[in-house]
């Protein structure tokens, strides 16, 4: 092997198919060194294709050491030498700089994005020696034969420096924040109470917290008011239907009483019936944000989960590259090609041909555009393995909402009818589809109710069945998800999408939040209450986003590097020298919150035997076993106790059971599904458990 | 001086920040449930404290509010 072409790729199955892609034979050789895979693929001249595994290299402190801050001098190192875990990268980056020595030109074929950029960037520059300024670039969406033999056909003859240079920044940036803040934390409250815990927070992360502790203020501080509602049942041709009074909240008891009164026993007449029509526009192409919240939606997929799903089918080829801000298609990407591919599979068959028979295809736009990448969309490839069930969503939700843009809207009607009863009005609402455009295409996705009425004329008399009065409260505002957070970190223009979802997950790893409806604990709020009693910077959303503003000019060549790196360390010099000079004060105040996050983590609920005692997880000390006991136990007034299951995890719920109402426990044990334990021994759903098996067992 | 119900720092006023919000919320949506339902002060606190849309932090403050047999100091009630 000698003066061959060396392709950098971000990930092992995209070396994998790009070599395939452009071998002539499109059998491209694998070839391992120390357990390292690269593709040699034979064409107008050798192709030798070597993968990455994602980021090769990171920001590092040039000091060794981590038990020190304010630190603010950094470099580019290989991940092995900074992080644990990470020897697999050495083997890895001596197999790419072997391969390198003998190269005659080199291409960065990593995803056409920030992190993209900087990992080939990194492997040219530090493994292959300076190659940086040399090597070319292949620019591609998906991983399709086609698009790949084009990029490789049509180089870009260059890097994208500002792209690199903007994600350099950004990793720079984020890793100053993180190092000095987490740091900062995690030293105060070891060095106060003589115990670790990695307590952390970031650029992002701690304005993320923020959201999430001011909705959390308001659900727990939230007094229910009481309203009234009136509704009345009515009978039309022998079908009951429920209508509503004008009046949605009621505020008095009082009035609400008065009109149950007045309404009692009487009929009502159709004074008018309003009848509209209106237009339900195709939704937009998916980008990643939209993607996540839609499967969230209808699967509760977390953002990380999707994320993780569309990159597997990106790296089968069957969606484009999905971390992509864009909701455009443009027509390069070859509608009609992907739909008749999408045909050959019975699922699509039908779909795809009313929408081949269009005269013309356009798709439905928004506005927002990304410079690297097209919005979601097929590729038309078909899997070429059983995808699982999760994949199979995912690629069904993009197939469908790809076609769905194409279609005219659809035309919905709604109907309110108003009846008279005794002065006082009741509505009755129908809704239905008179063509159902895109709807059609999107059918198992379409979260859309229709209510159809009989005939019914003006002036016709109503039967009133009964006139219903409930008794209601205000509701307070709903509890985040990983969906609506994600959302909301999009709107506030924080974060990238490609880090978002892994912030979310550092929430939940750090312990600040927990529960799918995203609840933040005593340890979450403690550690934002000293962000922003002494660095109320770090937690500025305000802040966070001038910055986002400023790296995304670097992007394109608006804004230097330097003077962002400059600016983002002056703001977080003074903060840190503050924490520094707070760092008992901090200490305690963190030391005490960790604490009771502890007693919370293992607390399951009140005491079901003696009411007054918390039931906890403990251990023995005898045996070390863990078990269930009661608090009061060391007052001697409760010896309440039962056994756990003592491998895997274990931790409360914060539910009751259904059968008997006392709390009950999640166990986790690897490679099994977790269940809900209920402890108590009489109870009902046991023995009925223990019935239904006996009886199978009789049968 | 520690809160009241938990163990933070607290104010002037013996809650700490969190229980100190949630005070002013009940003390703010009295009026609101006077006019509705027409209770006493006395019945509102024990309305609040069991229904099961009250927030964590303003069950307990109406809580100890009933338990100390504290008056709202606005209005009678």
């Amino acid at each position: 092997m000698g003066n061959y072409t060396l392709i950098i790729t971000e990930k092992p199955d995209a070396a994998q198919r790009i070599a395939s892609a452009l071998d002539t034979k499109e059998k491209a050789k694998k070839m391992e060194d120390n357990g390292v895979p690269y593709y040699i693929a034979k064409r107008d001249k050798e192709i030798v294709v070597v993968p990455a595994i994602g980021h090769l290299y990171t920001v590092a402190e040039e000091r060794s050491g981590r038990n020190y801050y304010p630190v603010f001098s950094f470099r580019w190192v290989p991940r092995y030498a900074a992080e644990r875990g990470a020897k697999q990268v050495r083997t890895w980056l001596e197999t790419i700089s072997k391969l390198a020595n003998d190269a005659d030109m080199f291409i960065d074929a990593c995803d056409y994005d920030i992190e993209g950029s900087i990992i080939g960037y990194c492997i040219l520059k530090y493994a292959c020696g300076s190659k940086e300024r040399v090597s070319k670039r292949m620019k591609y969406s998906t991983l399709t034969k086609d698009e790949l033999e084009k990029s490789y056909a049509e180089l870009l003859p260059h890097l994208n420096f500002a792209l690199i240079e903007a994600g350099r920044t950004r990793h720079e940036i984020d890793w100053l924040y993180g190092v000095n803040l987490s740091r900062a934390l995690t030293i105060a409250a070891r060095d106060w109470s003589g115990k670790y815990a990695t307590l952390s927070t970031g650029r992002v992360q701690g304005p993320t917290l923020k959201f999430l502790a001011l909705r959390e203020k308001s659900i727990r501080t939230y007094v229910p008011t009481p309203y009234w509602e009136v509704k009345a049942e009515i009978e039309i041709n022998g079908k009951i239907f429920e209508t509503e009074y004008e009046k949605e909240i009621i505020e008095t008891r009082k009035e609400a009483e008065t009109i149950l009164k007045a309404c009692k026993e009487k009929n009502g007449t159709v004074e008018k019936i309003d009848i509209k029509q209106f237009q339900q526009t195709p939704p937009l192409p998916f980008d990643l944000g939209a993607l996540q919240s839609e499967a969230y939606g209808l699967f509760g997929y977390t953002p990380r989960r999707t994320s993780n799903i569309a990159q597997r089918l990106y790296l089968d080829a069957l969606i484009s590259y999905p971390r992509t801000s864009s909701q455009k298609l443009p027509p390069a990407i070859g509608y009609e090609t992907i739909l008749k591919n999408l045909s050959k599979t019975p699922q699509y068959k039908k779909l795809a041909a009313e929408l081949l028979a269009k005269s013309e295809l356009r798709p439905k736009e928004g506005k927002k555009e990304d410079p690297a990448h097209p919005a979601i969309y097929p590729t038309g490839s078909l899997p070429e393995r059983v995808l699982d069930d999760s994949e199979k969503n995912i690629w069904d939700l993009v197939v469908r909402r790809f076609m769905a843009v194409f279609d005219e809207p659809a035309i919905r009607q709604s109907m309110k009818v108003y009846i008279n009863v005794n002065g006082h009005h009741f509505y009755l609402r129908g809704r239905r589809t008179l063509k159902e455009g895109w709807l059609h295409f999107y059918e198992p996705y379409v979260r859309s109710e229709e209510v159809l009425l009989p005939p019914i004329e003006e002036g016709q008399v109503i039967n009133i069945k009964r006139i219903i009065l409930e008794d209601k409260f205000t509701k307070p505002p709903p509890r985040y998800n990983p969906g609506s957070l994600l959302k909301r970190m999009e709107e506030a223009e924080i974060g990238t999408k490609a880090t978002r979802a892994d912030i979310i997950q550092t929430l939940y790893d750090r312990k600040y939040v927990r529960d799918e409806r995203m609840v933040v604990t005593d340890l979450g709020f403690d550690v934002l209450e000293v962000l922003e009693k002494y660095c109320p910077a770090v937690v500025s959303i305000k802040l966070t986003k001038e910055l986002e503003e400023r790296m995304d000019k670097i992007q394109v060549n608006n804004e230097k590097r330097e003077n962002v790196l400059i600016d983002a360390v002056e703001i977080l010099k003074p903060v840190v020298e503050e924490l520094k000079k707070k760092e008992k004060i901090i200490g305690e105040q963190l030391s005490d919150a960790i604490k009771r996050a502890r007693v919370e983590e293992r607390t399951i609920g009140a005491c079901p035997i003696c009411n007054t005692g918390k039931l906890m997880i403990l251990y023995s000390r005898k045996t070390s076993k863990r078990f269930i006991g009661c608090t009061n136990y060391f007052k001697g007034l409760c010896k309440t106790s039962f056994p756990l299951p003592q491998r895997g995890t274990v931790r409360p719920l914060g539910k009751n059971c259904r059968g008997c109402g006392w709390p009950t426990v999640l166990v986790r044990i690897k490679g099994r599904r977790p269940w809900t334990l209920c402890f108590n021994p009489q109870c009902p759903l046991k023995e009925e458990r223990r019935k239904r098996i006996e009886m199978r067992n009789l049968q | 001086m520690k809160c009241a119900i938990c163990n933070r720092e607290s104010g002037e006023n013996n809650y700490c920040e969190l229980h100190m919000k949630a005070h002013e919320s009940i003390i703010k949506k009295y009026d609101l449930w006077k006019k509705a339902a027409d209770i006493s002060w006395k019945e509102y606190l024990s309305e609040v404290a069991k229904n099961p849309l009250t927030g964590e932090w303003a069950k307990e403050v109406a809580e100890h509010l009933i338990k100390n047999g504290e008056r709202k100091n606005v209005t009678n009630g």
